[in-house]
C-alpha cells in the first residue's frame, strides 16, 4: 500500500518536474544555456494563477492568463537577457540568469509580501478514491492534463512545419537558416511554449499546495537543472524520464533515506552518481 | 570602534573567501556553484575541534585539510563531466553538504552549532589575523599567476583540449585547483565560525555560493586586486546602507545580471577598457573560452 | 635524404595492425606502416578513406579495437592524448586552435615550457619564461612569423595562424611532428610556401607524418607515400611510384578526379625535373 502511494505521490511531482524541465530543456538544445531564471516563470504563473481565479471564479482563465504571460515574460527574458550575450562565453548567460532569478525572487517577495498568496475558495480540493488510493481531484488532473499538453507538444512537434523547424534548428542552425528558416523566431516559440509550460506547472502548484510564495521556484529551478542533465541536455525523451525517474527517486529516498539526508540532497547525491557512472546522462543517446 | 572592527573581520573573510573562489573559477575557468560547502566544511571542522578541546590556531590546518580533501573529490568528479555539467554538478555538491548536514545532530542538525569555545583572541587581535591571512592569499595568488602554474591555469581555461594536445596533464591541473582553492576556502570557514559564533546549514546554501560567485564576477573572473575589492565592496554594503540589508539579494541578483550583460570583465575589464581602448583586444574576460552561439 | 633509408635503423614509429571500428562501421581495417627517423612522409587518401581517424588512433583521441602503435619501440596504447605528446608526438591541428588571450611569443614559449609543465607542483616552482621567450623567438623565425611576435592572434590571416600551429608543436621539440592538412584553406600561392617551410623543417632533421589533401605539394616535397582509402592501407612507397599504382588511381579517379590530376601534373613535372 505504501509503494502505490509512494509511486502516486511520485508521479505526481514527476508530471510537475517534467513540465519545469521541458521548457528547460527546449532552451538548453537551442541555445546551449542554462536558463536558471525559468523558474521565476514557474512563481509568476502560480501567482497570477491565484490573482485570477480569486478574482474571476474561472479555472479556464487563471490558466489561460497564467500561461500568456508567462510565455511572454519567457520571450522578453530571451530577447533583454539572453540574445545580447550569445557570442559570449557560457558561463555569462549561465550567471546572468542566476542573477535575474535571484532579482525576480526578490520583487515577488517586494510586491506581493513574503507570507504568501493563497486561493480563497481553492478549486478541485475534492477527495477521489481510485483503487484503494485517496486522491485530490487536482493530482488527478495535472497527471491527466500533463499528459495531455505533452503529448501534443511532441505531436507538434514531429508533425507541423513549425515543430519540425525547430527541430532542425537545434541539431544545426547554420544548416536551418540557409532553409529560410527564420532562427529567432523558432527561438522566440521555444521560449513562448517552454515558458508557457512553467506557468502552467505553477498554476497546478498553487492548486495542489494552496499557497504562493516568492521562494517556491527555488526547489524547482535547481531540480530542474539536475533532471535535464540527467536526461542528456537537449534530450526532450530523457527529460521526461529523468523526470520521472527523479520523482520516483524522491519520494522512495525520503521514506527510507530521509534520516540521512534531506530530499534535495537524495535528488543530487543521484545526479552526482550517475554522472559518474555516465557522464553524458542517463538517457543520452550518444 | 567595535562595530568597524567586527565589518572589517567580515570584509577580511570575505575577501579571503572570494580569492579562493577566484583560483578555480578565475584562473582555471572552472565554474563552481556550491563553493560555499568548502566553506561549511571549514567552519564544521574548526568548531567542533574547538569543542573537543584544541586550541584555535591548531584548528586551521585541519579545516583546511578536510576541505581540501572534499575538494579532491569533487575535483575528480569535475572531471568526468562537460563543462555545462559542472556547473550543475558543483551546485548539486553543495546541495548535497547541506542536506547531510541537516539531518546529523551530532552536527548541530537544523538548528547549528553556536557556544563552541572561543579563539583565545580579543577582536581586534582576531582582525589582525584575518587581515593577515587575506593578505598572504592574496599574495599568494598573485604569485601563483607569475608561475607556471598561473600560465597553465590560463591555457586551461581558456581551451583545455589544446593544453592537453600541448602535453599538458589537464586533469592534474584541474584537480590542484579545486585542492587549493578548497583549502583556502576551508581556512575562511574556520575563521567565519569564530567570528559569527553561530553556524548551521542555512549558512552555507546555495544563496551563498551564488553570493561568493558574484564576488568573483563583479570583480572580474582572473583579477586578484578586483576581486578583493570587490568581494570588500559587496560584503560591507549590506552593512553601510541600512535599507540595503533587506533588499541584498535584490542588489546582489541585479548585479550579477547587469554585470554579465553590460560588463563581462567585471571591474577589471571595465578598468582595462579605460585604460586601452583599443577594439582589437579579446572580446572576453582573459582566460575564459571563447565559444559561443551565433546571434 | 633518400626515402629508401630503411637500412639497420628500427622504426621511430610503428603503426601496426591498426584496426579502429565505430558502431558498426570499419573506419580503419588493419592498417600498418612505419616511419624511419628523418622521414617527410605524406598520408594520403580521397574523402573518407579514414586519414583523420589513423591520426587519431595515432594520438590516441580515438581508441584502436586492435593493433598497436609504437614510438621508438614503446607502446603507446591506452595512453591518454597528453603522454603521448609527452612521450615524443606533437601535433598540430588542422582546425587552428591558437590560444586567444596569448600573443603569438607567448603561445609559442607555452608550449616551449613543457619541461617545466610536467606537474602541478613542479610547475609552481618556475617563475621565469626567458629561455622559452627566446626559444619562441627562434621557432617563429623558422616558420617566418618572427615580426608578429608581439601580436594578438585574433587578427591574423589563416597562413599566419598555420605556421603558428607548427612553430607551437615543433616548441615541443618533438621525435614525431604530425601534421592534419596544413595547407587546407590556403590558397596556391600560400599552400606553395608553407609546404616549402615544412620541407625546410624536414631538412632540419624532424621526422614528419603529413595528412594532406593537396597533392600536388605532397607529391612535390615527400620522399615517401601512405595512401588509405575506406579505411585500407592501398599503396606505400615512392610518390610516383604509388601514383602510378592502378589502385590508387581507381580509387582517386572514382572519387575526386581533380586531385588526381594534379597528381598528374606533379608526376609530370617531377619526371621531366
Amino acid at each position: 500500500m505504501l509503494f502505490f502511494e509512494l509511486l502516486a505521490q511520485s508521479l505526481v511531482q514527476g508530471c510537475i518536474y517534467a513540465l519545469i524541465a521541458l521548457g528547460l530543456t527546449l532552451v538548453y538544445g537551442l541555445l546551449r544555456i542554462l536558463h536558471v531564471a525559468h523558474a521565476a516563470l514557474f512563481t509568476l504563473g502560480a501567482y497570477l494563477g491565484v490573482l485570477v481565479y480569486n478574482a474571476s471564479g474561472s479555472l479556464l482563465l487563471a490558466f489561460a492568463v497564467a500561461m500568456a504571460l508567462s510565455g511572454l515574460g519567457g520571450v522578453a527574458m530571451f530577447r533583454l537577457a539572453y540574445q545580447p550575450l550569445l557570442a559570449r562565453p557560457p558561463y555569462v548567460a549561465l550567471i546572468a540568469s542566476i542573477g535575474l532569478y535571484i532579482a525576480a525572487e526578490e520583487v515577488f517577495r517586494i510586491v506581493f509580501g513574503a507570507s504568501g498568496l493563497s486561493f480563497a475558495q481553492p478549486p478541485l480540493q475534492a477527495q477521489v478514491a481510485i483503487g484503494g488510493l485517496q486522491f485530490k481531484e487536482a493530482e488527478l488532473a495535472v497527471m491527466v492534463s500533463s499528459a495531455i499538453i505533452i503529448g501534443l507538444l511532441g505531436w507538434l512537434q514531429t508533425r507541423t512545419r513549425i515543430g519540425i523547424a525547430c527541430q532542425a534548428t537545434v541539431s544545426d542552425p547554420q544548416m536551418a537558416e540557409s532553409f529560410g528558416i527564420r532562427l529567432n523566431t523558432v527561438r522566440d516559440l521555444n521560449f513562448l511554449v517552454g515558458s508557457a509550460l512553467a506557468g502552467f506547472a505553477g498554476v497546478w502548484v498553487a492548486i495542489l499546495n494552496n499557497l504562493v510564495e516568492p521562494t517556491m521556484g527555488s526547489v524547482p529551478s535547481y531540480k530542474a537543472l539536475a533532471i535535464i542533465v540527467l536526461g542528456g541536455l537537449g534530450s526532450v525523451r530523457g527529460t521526461l524520464l529523468a523526470a520521472l525517474v527523479l520523482g520516483l527517486i524522491e519520494s522512495f529516498g525520503t521514506t527510507y533515506i530521509g534520516q540521512l539526508m534531506d530530499r534535495n540532497a537524495i535528488a543530487f547525491a543521484f545526479l552526482i552518481l550517475v554522472l559518474m557512472m555516465r557522464p553524458q546522462g542517463l538517457f543520452a543517446r550518444r | 570602534m567595535d562595530y568597524e572592527i567586527s565589518l572589517l573581520t567580515t570584509i577580511a573573510i570575505s575577501v579571503l573567501f572570494a580569492l579562493s573562489l577566484n583560483l578555480i573559477t578565475g584562473f582555471c575557468g572552472q565554474i563552481s556553484l556550491g563553493h560555499a560547502a568548502f566553506l561549511g566544511v571549514g567552519a564544521y571542522t574548526s568548531a567542533m575541534l574547538s569543542q573537543a578541546g584544541w586550541p584555535f590556531l591548531a584548528t586551521l590546518p585541519v579545516a583546511m585539510l578536510l576541505a581540501a580533501a572534499l575538494g579532491c573529490i569533487v575535483g575528480l568528479a569535475s572531471l568526468r563531466v562537460r563543462a555545462d555539467f559542472l556547473a550543475v554538478t558543483t551546485m548539486g555538491v553543495g546541495f548535497l553538504f547541506i542536506g547531510v548536514v541537516r539531518q546529523q545532530e551530532w552536527l548541530g542538525g537544523e538548528m547549528g552549532l553556536s557556544g563552541f569555545p572561543g579563539s583565545g583572541l580579543d577582536k581586534p587581535a582576531f582582525l589582525a589575523l584575518a587581515l593577515g591571512l587575506a593578505v598572504l592569499t592574496a599574495l599568494l595568488c598573485l604569485y601563483i599567476r607569475r608561475t607556471w602554474m598561473g600560465r597553465v591555469f590560463g591555457g586551461i581555461a581558456e581551451d583545455e583540449d589544446t593544453m592537453r594536445v600541448l602535453g599538458i596533464d589537464v586533469p592534474r591541473y584541474k584537480l590542484a585547483a579545486f585542492a587549493i582553492g578548497t583549502a583556502l576556502a576551508g581556512l575562511a570557514g574556520a575563521l567565519y565560525a569564530q567570528h559569527f559564533k553561530f553556524i548551521g546549514p542555512d549558512s552555507f546554501g546555495f544563496v551563498e555560493s551564488v553570493t561568493v560567485l558574484s564576488m568573483v564576477v563583479v570583480g572580474g573572473i582572473g583579477s586578484v586586486f578586483w576581486v578583493a575589492v570587490a568581494a570588500a565592496l559587496l560584503s560591507a554594503l549590506p552593512g553601510w546602507f541600512q535599507f540595503i540589508g533587506d533588499y541584498k539579494l535584490l542588489v546582489y541578483g541585479g548585479l550579477l545580471f547587469l554585470m554579465m550583460r553590460f560588463a563581462p570583465g567585471g571591474l577589471a575589464g571595465i578598468v582595462q577598457s579605460w585604460r586601452k581602448p583599443k577594439p582589437a583586444a579579446a572580446s572576453a574576460p582573459a582566460g575564459a573560452v571563447a565559444k559561443g552561439v551565433q546571434p | 635524404m633518400n626515402a629508401n633509408t630503411t637500412s639497420a635503423q628500427p622504426p621511430l614509429l610503428q603503426v601496426a595492425h591498426i584496426t579502429v571500428r565505430f558502431g558498426g562501421l570499419t573506419a580503419i581495417d588493419d592498417v600498418s606502416f612505419d616511419v624511419h627517423a628523418g622521414e617527410l612522409l605524406g598520408l594520403i587518401g580521397p574523402n573518407g578513406a579514414g586519414k583523420t581517424t589513423m591520426l587519431r588512433s595515432i594520438t590516441g583521441v580515438v581508441r584502436a579495437q586492435q593493433g598497436s602503435v609504437r614510438l621508438q619501440g614503446e607502446a603507446l596504447d591506452g595512453l591518454a592524448i597528453e603522454r603521448r605528446i609527452r612521450r615524443g608526438l606533437a601535433l598540430s591541428q588542422q582546425l587552428v586552435k591558437p590560444l586567444r588571450h596569448l600573443s603569438l611569443l607567448e603561445n609559442v614559449a607555452l608550449a616551449a615550457g613543457s619541461a617545466k609543465t610536467a606537474s602541478p607542483l613542479g610547475s609552481l616552482l618556475h617563475r621565469s619564461e626567458h629561455d622559452e621567450q627566446a626559444r619562441a623567438l627562434e621557432l617563429l623565425r623558422s616558420v617566418g612569423i618572427a615580426e608578429r611576435a608581439d601580436q594578438l592572434p585574433g587578427t591574423q590571416p589563416l597562413g599566419v595562424l598555420k605556421r603558428l600551429e607548427m612553430a607551437r608543436a615543433l616548441a615541443l621539440a618533438p621525435r614525431v611532428l604530425l601534421l592534419d592538412e596544413p595547407l587546407a584553406g590556403l590558397n596556391s600561392k600560400e599552400a606553395h610556401a608553407l609546404a616549402e617551410t615544412i620541407a625546410g623543417i624536414n631538412r632540419g632533421g624532424v621526422t614528419i607524418v603529413l595528412i594532406e589533401h593537396n597533392l600536388g605539394e605532397v607529391m612535390r616535397i615527400c620522399r615517401r607515400l601512405v595512401v588509405l582509402d575506406n579505411g585500407r592501407k592501398i599503396g606505400d612507397g615512392e610518390p610516383r611510384a604509388v601514383m602510378n599504382d592502378p589502385a590508387v588511381r581507381a580509387a582517386y579517379l572514382g572519387n575526386d578526379s581533380v586531385a588526381a590530376s594534379a597528381a598528374d601534373a606533379q608526376n609530370q613535372e617531377t619526371a621531366h625535373a
